[in-house]
């Protein structure tokens, strides 16, 4: 029963592809990204107490907690908290000194995780939202030696504090705020845990009320409500409530930043502060850095900000007295600046980097124990543009009274989270890469417009296309000096080295394109799809306020003109694909479309399509989805899908025809009352249906992606589980022919012109459906060329966050059902039809990485017809190469240049020495006998 | 005054040329059976004193000869249809694959009749007599015929291998996509 099965199986292992083992891990690229650390819950922490080796960990704006490594910045390991309705600043991380373990918390779902690998240690979910997290540093007789509980501040209908057992998970007591208060931060001190929670007034203002709790059984020792009626409006200017110092503290600001008050916890005084003006620029931020160590000195220091400059001013704390007093200043830099807190035993360290500088001095005095210039931050800025570091964590190692070593890893206003080590940069990474939002690839100008001019000699008659070339090479000689110089490099390039070793403009294979991404933040960062480890520029397209989103598309790429649209009043900008500058308007091309074709478009839930240049308004069709389903989808064909052959050679060398019209278009719509999908394929100038499929009892909430190239379309949905079959997930393929005989060219043989309007000729649809292990959340295809290669059909599994290359052979839609192949089918490649695709190990193109949350994939043809460039983004940024054909028209890696010139070589030189030897033994052999 | 040597003696291989080998002496024994000698032949007259004389042949008439002729030529004509089995079997046998040694042979089969017709002069001229030149057109056309038939025999085996245009599948790439007359275009909203 199974052997038709095996047999199957074993032709699909034939008609696999992959990579050679060769260029995996090389032609792909990946970055493991973490997303925009988020300044509070990013610290470097040693996962192992008995080492002093320390890593960095963070939990990122995303939602994904991790660590790396401060050497080279490789991610040592992260998890994944991402969850679509928990806002992403929910989120906090913890690691208590001395713990081999980091506590972290997002929604109601509080875990801990093993510091050295990302391994769960425990997890717990509580009924409300977790509002704070702390490690409690004190250590008592009710906890397993040398494991740090955890407290758990949770909001939600039953406020609460949770003392969680550090080894276990185990609550071990739980307190409850019940009158109405909202529940703020958590801090704790030597002695007690405290509770700031915010008693709303009728006037709407806020004031600070702090429950002091014990620690060892959760009974309230003292509730007290600091003085500050009417002085807060809202939580945005409390600053900072201390976590675990040596005396926790609370700061606030009135909202013009004028004052700052702190306030020791556990005391009831409040310490005021005048904050001075700089130069008429009133402070917009106050940031407070104190250190995190129960053992370290009670000092701490402020951090003011301007529009155009910053400073920080050092305090100190006395205990005996409970006294704050100022005990010096840093002086005022232009621009912005970061600080950040460091200790070593009881010493506090303060590390300042601001615009060209990395600065430590003590928290004791001002004096400066280490400055370092900083010049580079090895990371591509705009020009005019200037890279700020927002937020900074630091560690320095001291010897004797000076600073040997400092190395901060520092979130810049780029979005590039790099570290510098004294004032060098080690590592960059582009973490605003995670929250890429659109993609591209593009050429670079100078190769689009060679290749316009090579189009140009083409398309002329001879003549004048062999002036035409005379005097491009005429112009070429221009360029002769800059040719020559290049020239050693080159002939070692391609002596020794990879097609990855030359630039963007001198690349014969078409792999080196220029990938420009459109991140959240504003920014649109380039690649280089040959080279992607190095970012090629980087630039501030729009400034966007806080919490404004900017939805950008890129709009197309051609002339190397990358136009891209944004949402932040429908604007469309410009950029030059290799630079990054904007283009000279003599460079842009304004394509109109043509007079007489349709444009569709989605409008509120309906297609909706309009002649451009008619007389009379109004759509001239509109695809009304049915009585309670909305449009799901909608998949045009793409407009540069160039394909080889009008048809399908059979095994009997008979002809299939492929329905090529170039006016297609795959919407999908969906039924939530009866839990259908519909999908249509559309002739886009008449509307009308050419071919529609429903599926019942689908599962709405999952991904179902769909995508039409050529003359086929692929989609894929989720099927409740019904009496009849189990819960899975379909793949659906149909390919649409002219006629469904060979040979014949349906209803409109012998005509030059298809019309969709006159007589239009519907295609005949082979569909085939199969079951596949894992949902699919997108579909996209190869492109190449011509068309000639074969396509693969690639899928984004988000389950096992991988994304497969699926061979077109494997789901083509003629596989035989309930009988074995004949043998001319069998020589076209095709095998029985079986339900099942198991997805094979050659197929996953990311290999063994993890590639987090891909949200799209696009691809472009390379300059050879075999490989197509591929290119997901979403969470992470993957690309790689593919062949789907194999390469067969390129060389392997292990071709030797080399060694094949050295042999050349070597029979040259053997032929020079060996050759009058045998004319001497010839001319012997006649004269002489033996 | 030096005085003239004489001419040194001339080189062994000069006395070998010139001088006559040395006639054979008249063995005792006889002629194997079925030997004839030359002198035989050439002196028939003097032979009649020896007792073993051979009657001599009569020569062929010219009809004879020409009938003898023509014969030879038709052997000749139908020589390549005799063939034709053999080479059919040897095609089967290598299958309709495309390797080198079936396309060796198929080139072999090609190349052997087209060349047997182009020599078709010169392998008839010394059987071709005033006489029998009627005859001879006869033949000649037989053997451009089987010559043909052994063509046939590599076009059947060209087809086998699918070599030849004679499928919709070969001309596909001359024919066109049909041109539509409307565009659409999707503007993302």
């Amino acid at each position: 029963m199974h052997l038709p099965l095996l047999g199957a199986v074993a032709l699909l292992l034939q008609s696999t592809t992959a990579v050679f083992a060769d260029e995996a891990w090389t032609i792909d690229y990946h970055y493991a990204l973490l997303g925009a650390p988020k300044e509070e819950t990013t610290f470097f922490h040693q996962p192992n107490p008995s080492s002093r080796a320390s890593l960095i960990y963070t939990l990122s704006e995303e939602g994904v907690v991790g660590a790396v490594n401060p050497r080279d910045g490789a991610l040592v390991w992260r998890q994944s908290l991402k969850s679509a309705d928990i806002p992403s600043n929910a989120g906090f991380l913890r690691g208590g000194e001395g713990q081999d373990v980091v506590v972290g918390g997002i929604g109601n779902k509080t875990t801990a995780w093993s510091a050295a690998d990302g391994r769960l240690v425990w997890t717990i979910e509580t009924p409300g939202r977790i509002e704070d997290l702390e490690i409690l540093e004190l250590q008592d007789a009710s906890q397993t030696p040398g494991v740090k509980d955890t407290i758990v501040l949770t909001s939600g209908n039953s406020p609460s504090i949770l003392r969680v057992d550090g080894a276990s998970g185990v609550s071990k007591w739980t307190y409850s705020i019940d009158n109405g208060d909202i529940p703020y931060q958590v801090s704790a001190s030597a002695t007690e845990i405290f509770a700031i929670v915010l008693h709303k007034s009728l006037l709407g203002n806020i004031k600070i009320k702090v429950i002091s709790l014990d620690p060892v059984t959760g009974r309230k020792n003292d509730e007290y409500t600091l003085s500050s009626d009417s002085e807060l409006s809202s939580t945005e200017t409390i600053i900072s409530v201390g976590a675990n110092s040596a005396s926790p503290i609370i700061a606030w600001t009135d909202a013009a930043r004028t004052v700052l008050k702190v306030n020791i916890i556990g005391t009831k005084n409040v310490a005021s502060f005048n904050i001075e003006k700089h130069n008429e620029h009133g402070v917009t931020n106050v940031r407070l850095h104190a250190p995190f160590h129960t053992n370290s000195l009670a000092h701490f220091l402020v951090h003011f900000e301007t529009d155009i400059s910053h400073w920080g001013e050092v305090y100190h704390i006395d205990l005996k007295k409970s006294k704050v007093e100022k005990a010096y200043s840093l002086p005022k830099i232009n621009g912005k600046g970061a600080f950040s807190t460091s200790t070593s035993d009881a010493n506090v360290y303060f590390t300042r980097i601001s615009r060209g500088q990395v600065m430590t001095v003590s928290s004791a005095s001002h004096g400066s124990l280490g400055r370092w210039a900083l010049a580079d931050l090895g990371i591509p800025v705009a020009k005019g543009e200037e890279a700020e570091p927002i937020h900074a964590v630091s560690e320095v190692s001291v010897k004797g009274d000076s600073v040997s070593a400092v190395r901060s890893a520092v979130f810049l206003s780029t979005g590039d989270w790099i570290l510098i080590r004294e004032g060098s940069p080690v590592w960059q990474r582009p973490e605003l890469l995670a929250t890429t939002q659109s993609a591209i690839f593009a050429s670079p100008p100078e190769v689009e417009a060679f290749a316009q001019e090579l189009q140009l000699e083409a398309h002329s008659n001879p003549v004048s296309a062999y002036i035409h070339r005379v005097t491009r090479h005429i112009q070429d000689w221009q360029r002769l000096p800059v040719v020559l110089s290049s020239l050693p490099q080159k002939i070692r390039n391609q002596l020794f080295g990879t097609t990855a070793d030359s630039g963007l403009t001198g690349d014969v294979f078409g792999f080196h394109k220029v990938i420009a991404c459109a991140c959240k933040n504003g920014r649109v960062v380039a690649l280089d799809a040959a080279n992607p480890y190095k970012i090629l520029w980087s630039k501030q397209a729009v400034e966007l306020k806080a919490g404004e989103s900017w939805n950008p598309t890129f709009k197309s790429a051609s002339d190397g003109i990358l136009v891209l649209e944004h949402g932040v009043g429908l604007q469309q900008l410009q950029f030059d694909a290799s630079t990054g500058e904007v283009p000279s308007s003599g460079a842009i091309r304004v394509v109109n479309p043509s007079v007489g074709t349709v444009q569709f478009s989605l409008h509120d839930g309906e297609l909706e399509a309009n002649k451009v240049g008619s007389a009379a308004s109004g759509a001239i069709w509109r695809f009304l989805p049915g009585t309670g389903e909305r449009i799901l989808s909608l998949v045009p064909r793409p407009v540069n899908d160039p394909v080889a052959s009008i048809g399908k050679v059979l095994g009997d060398r008979r002809v299939l025809y492929k329905y090529l019209s170039p006016n297609l278009a795959l919407l999908a719509t969906a039924n939530d009352l009866t839990q259908t999908v519909s999908f249509y394929v559309l002739d886009t100038v008449s509307g009308a249906t050419l071919h529609a499929d429903t599926h019942s009892g689908v599962d709405l909430q999952a991904p179902i992606p769909s995508t039409l190239s050529e003359n086929w379309f692929a989609y894929s949905y989720t099927s409740e589980a019904s009496d009849d079959a189990p819960k899975g997930h379909y793949l659906v393929v149909g390919e649409m022919f002219e006629s469904l005989v060979p040979n014949d060219r349906g209803p409109l043989t012998g005509k030059v012109n298809s019309s969709s309007l006159q007589a239009p000729a519907e295609p005949f649809v082979m569909l085939r459906s199969y079951q596949v292990p894992e949902s699919v959340s997108k579909l996209a295809v190869t492109q190449t060329r011509q068309g000639i290669t074969s396509r693969q059909l690639l899928a984004v599994l988000p389950d096992s966050s991988s994304i497969v290359g699926i061979p077109y052979g494997v789901v083509d839609p003629r596989r035989p059902i309930g009988r074995d192949p004949t043998k001319e089918e069998q020589g076209e490649g095709l095998v029985r039809y079986g339900p099942n695709i198991e997805f094979d190990p050659k197929w996953y193109l990311n290999h063994q990485r993890e590639v987090l949350d891909i949200s799209n994939i696009i691809t472009s043809p390379a300059l050879i017809e075999s490989t197509s460039l591929v290119f997901a983004y979403g969470h992470d940024v993957f690309g790689t190469r593919l062949s789907p054909s194999f390469s067969f028209d390129i060389l392997g890696k292990d071709f030797n240049k080399f060694q094949m010139l050295a042999t050349v070589a070597a029979l040259a030189v053997a032929t020079f020495v060996v050759g009058p030897l045998v004319t001497r033994k010839q001319v012997n052999t006649r004269w002489q006998f033996a | 005054m030096a005085t003239q040597l004489p001419p040194p003696p001339p080189p062994q291989w000069v006395l070998d040329l010139n001088s006559n080998p040395p006639t054979k002496s008249k063995a005792s024994f006889p002629d194997p059976p079925g030997y004839t000698p030359t002198t035989a032949l050439q002196q028939p007259s003097k032979s009649k004193s020896s007792k073993t004389a051979i009657a001599p042949r009569k020569a062929p008439t010219p009809e004879e000869m020409d009938s003898l002729k023509l014969k030879k030529a038709w052997e000749l004509a139908l020589a390549p249809a005799k063939q034709l089995p053999m080479n059919a079997i040897g095609m089967y046998m290598t299958g309709n694959s495309l390797q080198i040694f079936s396309i060796m042979m198929v080139f072999m089969l090609f190349k052997a009749p087209v060349q047997a017709i182009f020599n078709i002069q010169s392998t008839f001229q010394r059987l071709e007599s005033d006489g029998n030149k009627e005859q001879m057109i006869l033949a000649k056309l037989a053997y451009i015929g089987c010559n043909l038939l052994a063509l046939a025999l590599g076009v059947w085996k060209v087809n086998g291998m699918g070599l030849l245009p004679t499928t919709r599948s070969d001309w596909l790439a001359w024919e066109t996509p049909r041109e539509p007359l409307e565009r659409a275009y999707y503007v993302p909203s």
